[in-house]
């Protein structure tokens, strides 16, 4: 991990002296987080590998406004955070985010065939789509909660609120199963 | 330390520091309920985990991809020296319009200017030819004084030959007549004795 991010930081040093190539390389590396990231955000394979492919441009076109490449997988997520939400606020322009009911069944169904996979992915829909993505961002990415602060732009009392209730939530959905699957 | 005084999700999710952990997982040793929370909460992160990373269905797009690359506009809008040389070019098409097309007003406007410039010019032109003439009468009329003095001159000066012509004239008839006076006296003496009986 440790070599990992040296040579991450040494990929974006190179990107931004305009190396196509390290750049390149460091597309190959974060594509997959980040379309995962963004699909669990959209729920839609289509619109995440749109987001993902627009995120990657604007990365490379702002690469240069990076300061610290420490901080690039903060900033990487917070343009695929926008991304995200802009297409969202196309698509309800009318309705408070806050208030979004996710899409489940349909091609969400199809996604997932496991039960339980399906019991999760059910169950994350439900969270509104800024408490689900505080669930993504640190069980599934394991960003720390000022990366999460960064990335979502609010601050960190903010991200432990959305976080807490989107466990409390999921844990009396999930936990329940588990315990009744168990026995 | 009470259940209320512990950040139990903090904990598990790994984000209090060292000596809150401690203090934190003392207190779970201790407490029913919170070991029981804490369980809880490890089987949601269990099954939330059984969600997996999906495969990208297509790789993303390199920008090095031909998909990207600029077309022949773009191209040039992204080249410094060909929007110079087009800057330049367009800049020339804009003098050139500008003068063939260029507006009355501008004429009008400065007709004034023209037309004083022109009546200044009208000025000079007609004491240059003022003192152009008085120059050449100054010279004419020095030429002329020049020169009737020469012909006053030529004229005495031919009259004064002319009187000294005659008066050699004279002298030289004189001389003759002198000599043949002498003549007709040396050859016919009785003639010069009735001479000078007639003259008697």
């Amino acid at each position: 991990m440790i070599f990992r991010e040296v040579e991450d930081r040494d990929l974006i040093a190179k990107a931004r002296r305009g190396n196509v190539d390290a750049h390149n390389v460091l597309v190959s590396r974060w594509e997959k987080r980040v379309y995962n990231y963004l699909l669990r955000l959209v729920r839609n394979r289509e619109d995440a590998l749109d987001l993902a492919q627009d995120v990657f441009l604007k990365a490379f076109q702002n690469l240069k406004k990076l300061d610290d490449p420490d901080r690039f997988p903060a900033w990487l997520y917070r343009i695929a955070h926008n991304e995200a939400y802009s297409l969202l606020r196309r698509r309800k322009p009318e309705t408070d985010l806050e208030g979004v009911e996710p899409r489940v069944g349909g091609s969400a169904s199809r996604m997932f065939p496991a039960e339980l996979t399906l019991a999760v992915d059910t169950a994350l829909g439900r969270l509104s789509p800024d408490q689900r993505e505080a669930v993504v961002l640190k069980i599934y990415e394991g960003f720390k909660f000022d990366e999460m602060a960064e990335v979502l732009g609010c601050p960190v009392s903010t991200v432990k609120s959305r976080l807490y209730t989107a466990l409390d939530l999921l844990k009396e959905t999930l936990a329940p199963i588990r315990i009744r699957g168990a026995e | 330390m009470n259940c209320s005084s512990i950040d139990l999700k903090a904990y598990f999710l790994g984000e209090l520091d060292r000596g809150a952990k401690s203090a934190c997982a003392d207190h779970i040793t201790r407490c029913d309920d919170c070991h029981e929370e804490l369980e809880r909460l490890r089987l949601t992160q269990t099954a939330l985990m059984t969600l997996p990373d999906e495969e990208i269905p297509q790789r993303i797009a390199f920008v090095s991809d031909r998909v990207f690359e600029p077309r022949w506009w773009q191209a040039i809008w992204r080249s410094g020296p060909a929007m110079g040389f087009a800057s330049a070019a367009l800049l020339s098409c804009a003098i050139l319009v500008h003068g063939f097309t260029r507006p009355a007003p501008v004429v009008v406007a400065s007709a004034p200017l023209t037309q004083a410039i022109q009546v200044d010019q009208a000025r000079i032109e007609r004491k240059i030819e003022e003192q152009v003439n008085l120059r050449m009468a100054e010279l004419g009329n020095r030429q002329a004084a020049e020169s009737a003095k020469l012909v006053a001159a030529v004229e005495k000066k031919f009259q004064f030959r002319q009187r000294a012509d005659l008066v050699s004239a004279q002298e030289t008839i004189r001389m003759y007549q002198q000599q043949m006076g002498r003549l007709m006296v040396a050859y016919n003496p009785s003639s010069n004795l009735s001479n000078q009986e007639g003259a008697r």
